[in-house]
């Protein structure tokens, strides 16, 4: 059986904890889904060709390319995106580790950043200063020159350590 | 050189620092932190249909054959058009550079018979989605005939194949002057050091494409235009000016915008088609730019060849510069900066730096290619200026024997105001200072033992050295200092609300610089409130306040000149009205940390917010013949022309396997007078720095001699990756301006204007064992490996010391 690009299917996944179902084209991009159908804008597109991973979004807790991935692909999975990141009408950690930190300028590769750096700190609550470079390293910015988004995450990992040792006690 | 009479707005008020120089957290985080920004790809307005470009694969050719009849019938197209279609709206976009020597073109907004670089637009598509107008850009049916492609600067300046008929010569800018006896200088210099210099093609690659949105309504004739484009108000101008569109009725929006860097500070074809498409179909239509559009169709950058020799005298003094900058400027100037700003400011506006030389005399150049037009990007002509000149000072240094440091000491300039050979004068500046600063941070002879210690273990370190002035806060004054005639002044509006708060407009747009945090920072000054009562809106819309266009490092100078002066009308009526209702004189009332104070006189004061809500609501507080307008629009330019300084050292360690070059650490000093926020600066520096280490070492927009480009997605253009950004040590020297509002001067440029020169001399320190010096970007590893080979390198212009 073979798809043509433009033939509609039915896709249902769920964003942000909230269920989706729509009937798309096969060759829609599930960046285009998210912004445009689901209207969360906040997923940003810089390249469209999965290079500077400005879409980053968690499909399933694990980092992916919005611009990549098709709509139809992300059939029955759980996805996060930066909506998803604040506490209420604050900012987390890591959103407030990324101000602190001037991590941010012009802020259009930052949803990137934040949901890379949150699987990161999901999978691994300690990172090093290399295992952040070797892990966010993927996306792309033209603005901070770097080093002040590796010292948000630094930030957000050991605020999140001194959490999780209040909680222990 | 026509000088410039200082006017009531170009003088600012003197008020108490409280929030200006501190790291205040910035107001726009919140927002674009949780995806709440609104950036053009995120604006939709109803009934909208989308717009797609067909775009020349070729770089020359004419056209023979354009038939559009199966894109006008393809499902879903509400309209196509080809150069013909437009042509009767508009015949293109005059560009070139009000000096001398500089030969207009008119770029069509869609191809007429020729097409002249690969990505000019030749027909444009309108269609219900962009799936669908992409689609349709497919069924083109056209035939061309290939035209010789001029590729290269050299060759089009020496004649043969014409790149764009317009130009016949391939010439679209040549000038020069001289100042002081500079045949002089070179006829008894004890030695010359000269050396030609290549600065490769970029692109500034904001991370967020270009964009436009037109809505046009015929029963009122209004326009609004959404572009993330640096210079709304000059857009606007030109809506109309080009297009016809009714200027009371024509609305520039700027949302907010993805980095800029100077690629949006033109007027692109694209900008001024959408209007036409809206007026013709009726509807709404959006445009965003994809990334391989962006990389072959928005301004390309630096491109150019620069020959600088140094005269010296037996004391290693320098004597004389002589400078010939020639671009490679691309097919067409591109307004409003055109093919010649990039070479003409390289060779006006950097050849005497920071040293002390007494005769200078430059010719520029630009050549017209069929390569994508070149246009600014951050520190436009400066950074290949800058590079040449520093890194002929290394060259010197190395014919002298001096370390990089003692030579620029030899030559710096020590004393201000120092005007230099053309007489543009330097007001104040950190010169020396900058050096001696670099000089203790990088621990210069534990460095030198540290270098020969790797060297013996086959590891090669090396240090380099650069240092800048930059000409920022553009004006008139800036203009005319520089044998221009350009005109800027820039407006803000202040209102005062009756619970003691404000809110700002500014008439710049931003693209990421905090303009909104730092404009708070200037008027929550000057106004004697918190920061956080300040409310800042950029030029969302050119419906508010006018600005001269977010270009130059100018940002932080003339919109905080503006708000301030704006500040300081509102400020004047709450004194006045304090005085009254404190019974004392409006000379001796103070407004600080939120209060309306009586000099000297302790507990004689109320608070700022009591004041103005009595001005809204109290009859009684007021002054006789009082005006209660808490509102104030002033307008702002710097009287003179001011420029920051500084310096960077960068560390690098050539991989002797890979050739690859590894960054360790950057050095940084920045004199931008007074800082505003310590935080922003740092992030322009880093960023900058970030963006010369890239066009250094990692970005080249390559073509190959048929004029093809090959670097048209990010892959094979290559962005410099958190990976190999290394750690930055900044240290502030603060020389105010002598008549900037609060002592600021700008400094958005400086990090690419001097990080290259630093990337190569540092390049070159470390390749020293190894006999050769390298003067063409980018060092890529074949290069590098090279010259770490001892063989002469793989580029045409290195030599041997």
């Amino acid at each position: 059986m073979s798809i043509t690009p433009e033939e509609r299917l039915d896709v249902s996944m769920t964003i942000n904890g909230r269920r989706y179902r729509a009937t798309v084209e096969a060759r829609r991009t599930l960046a285009d889904f998210l912004r445009e159908d689901a209207q969360l804008p906040g997923t940003k597109l810089g390249c469209e060709h999965g290079v500077c991973g400005a879409c980053t979004v968690l499909l399933d807790d694990l980092p992916a390319r919005a611009c990549l991935t098709l709509a139809v692909q992300a059939e029955g999975r759980q996805i996060r995106t930066v909506e998803s990141l604040a506490d209420g009408q604050e900012l987390n950690p890591l959103q407030r580790a990324f101000r602190e930190q001037h991590g941010l300028q012009c802020g259009f590769c930052t949803a990137g950043f934040l949901m890379t750096a949150t699987a990161l700190l999901e999978e691994n609550p300690t990172p090093t200063r290399e295992d952040i470079v070797e892990t966010v390293s993927g996306s792309l910015c033209r603005c901070t020159g770097y080093q002040t988004i590796v010292s948000a995450i630094e930030q957000a990992a050991a605020e999140g350590q001194t959490d999780t040792e209040g909680e222990n006690q | 050189m026509k000088k410039l009479d200082t006017h009531q707005h170009m003088k600012t008020p003197v008020v108490a620092a409280r929030s200006v120089g501190t790291r205040v957290l910035r107001s726009e985080d919140p927002r674009l932190l949780t995806g709440r920004g609104e950036f053009i790809a995120d604006i939709d307005v109803p009934r909208q249909l989308h717009v797609a470009f067909v775009r020349s694969p070729v770089a020359h050719a004419r056209i023979t054959n354009l038939d559009l009849s199966a894109i006008r019938d393809a499902e879903g197209v509400a309209l196509a058009w080809s150069g013909k279609d437009v042509a009767p709206f508009c015949e293109g976009l005059v560009g070139e550079m009000a000096v001398e020597g500089c030969f207009p073109t008119t770029m069509p907004l869609l191809a007429g018979d020729e097409v002249l670089y690969v990505g000019e637009p030749v027909a444009v598509v309108v269609a219900d989605s962009r799936y669908a107008a992409e689609d349709a850009c497919e069924l083109i049916d056209w035939d061309f005939e290939e035209l010789p492609a001029v590729t290269n600067a050299d060759a089009a300046a020496a004649g043969g194949p014409v790149a764009n008929p317009q130009l016949p010569d391939n010439i679209g800018l040549n000038g020069g002057a001289s100042f002081g006896n500079v045949s002089e200088a070179f006829d008894q210099a004890d030695q010359v050091v000269a050396g030609r210099f290549y600065t490769c093609r970029v692109s500034a690659a904001p991370m967020e494409t270009r964009g436009v949105i037109a809505d046009y309504e015929w029963s009122s004739k209004a326009l609004r235009l959404w572009s993330n484009t640096q210079m709304p108000h000059y857009l606007k101008y030109m809506l109309t000016a080009y297009l016809g569109f009714p200027e009371q009725n024509v609305e520039v929006i700027t949302p907010d915008t993805g980095g800029g860097f100077g690629m949006k500070a033109h007027v692109y074809p694209e900008e001024m088609l959408l209007p036409l498409l809206a007026r013709e179909v009726g509807r709404p239509v959006k445009w965003i730019e994809d990334r391989r559009e962006n990389l072959i169709a928005g301004a390309h950058a630096h491109e150019q060849y620069v020959d600088i020799a140094y005269a010296l005298d037996a004391d290693g003094k320098i004597t004389g510069v002589r400078t010939h900058a020639l671009g490679d400027g691309g097919a067409y100037h591109l307004p409003p900066w055109s093919m010649a700003v990039e070479p003409w400011c390289a060779a006006v506006m950097t050849p005497t730096g920071i040293y002390d030389v007494p005769a200078a005399e430059y010719t520029y150049k630009a050549a017209a290619t069929n390569k994508t037009p070149v246009g600014a990007y951050r520190g436009v002509g400066y950074m290949a200026g800058t590079f040449a000149r520093e890194c002929l000072a290394d060259d010197a240094a190395r014919a002298l024997g001096l370390s990089p440091f003692d030579f620029r000491r030899h030559n710096v300039v020590r004393e201000f105001p120092w005007t230099n050979p053309q007489g543009i004068v330097y007001q104040e500046g950190s010169w020396l200072q900058t050096i001696d600063a670099l000089e203790e941070m990088v621990d210069y002879p534990a460095f030198l033992r540290r270098q020969a210690e790797l060297r013996e273990q086959g590891r090669y370190i090396g240090l380099g050295l650069s240092c800048f002035v930059e000409s920022s806060g553009e004006s008139t004054a800036t203009s005319l200092e520089h044998g221009l005639g350009d005109v800027y002044h820039d407006t803000a509006t202040v209102r005062l609300n009756p619970n003691g708060t404000a809110n700002v407009t500014i008439g710049l747009s931003a693209q990421g610089q905090g303009l909104a945090t730092t404009m708070a920072q200037m008027a929550a000054d000057t106004l004697g409130i918190k920061v956080e009562d300040v409310s800042v809106q950029t030029a969302r819309s050119t419906s508010h306040a006018y600005g001269s266009g977010t270009i130059g490092s100018r940002g932080a100078v003339v919109a905080g000149g503006a708000v301030a002066r704006a500040a300081d009308v509102v400020r004047e009526k709450v004194r006045q009205v304090a005085a009254h209702m404190l019974e004392a004189s409006t000379d001796d009332i103070e407004l600080v940390d939120g209060l309306a104070s009586v000099k000297g006189v302790a507990d004689a004061s109320l608070s700022i917010a009591d004041v103005a809500t009595a001005i809204y609501f109290d009859l009684d507080s007021w002054p006789e013949d009082f005006e209660p307008t808490l509102e104030a629009t002033q307008a702002y330019d710097p009287s003179q022309a001011m420029f920051s300084n500084g310096g960077h050292a960068i560390l690098v360690e050539l991989d002797a396997e890979t050739g690859f070059v590894r960054f360790e650490k950057i050095f940084s000093v920045e004199d931008c007078g007074t800082v505003i926020n310590p935080n922003i600066v740092e992030g322009q520096i880093r960023g900058g720095v970030l963006q010369g280490i890239g066009a250094s070492v990692f970005e080249e927009l390559s073509y190959d001699e048929s004029g093809q480009i090959l670097t048209t997605t990010f892959l094979d253009y290559g962005l410099p990756t958190m990976d190999v950004a290394p750690p930055f040590e900044i240290h502030h020297l603060e020389t105010p301006s002598s008549h900037s509002a609060s002592g600021v001067k700008g400094m958005g440029e400086s990090g690419l204007i001097a990080a290259p020169a630093a990337v190569l001399n540092a390049v070159n320190d470390a390749l020293s064992p190894f006999g050769v010096v390298l003067r063409d970007l980018p060092l890529t590893p074949e290069k590098v490996l090279g010259a770490m080979s001892g063989a002469k390198a793989a580029t045409g212009s290195a030599e041997g010391p």
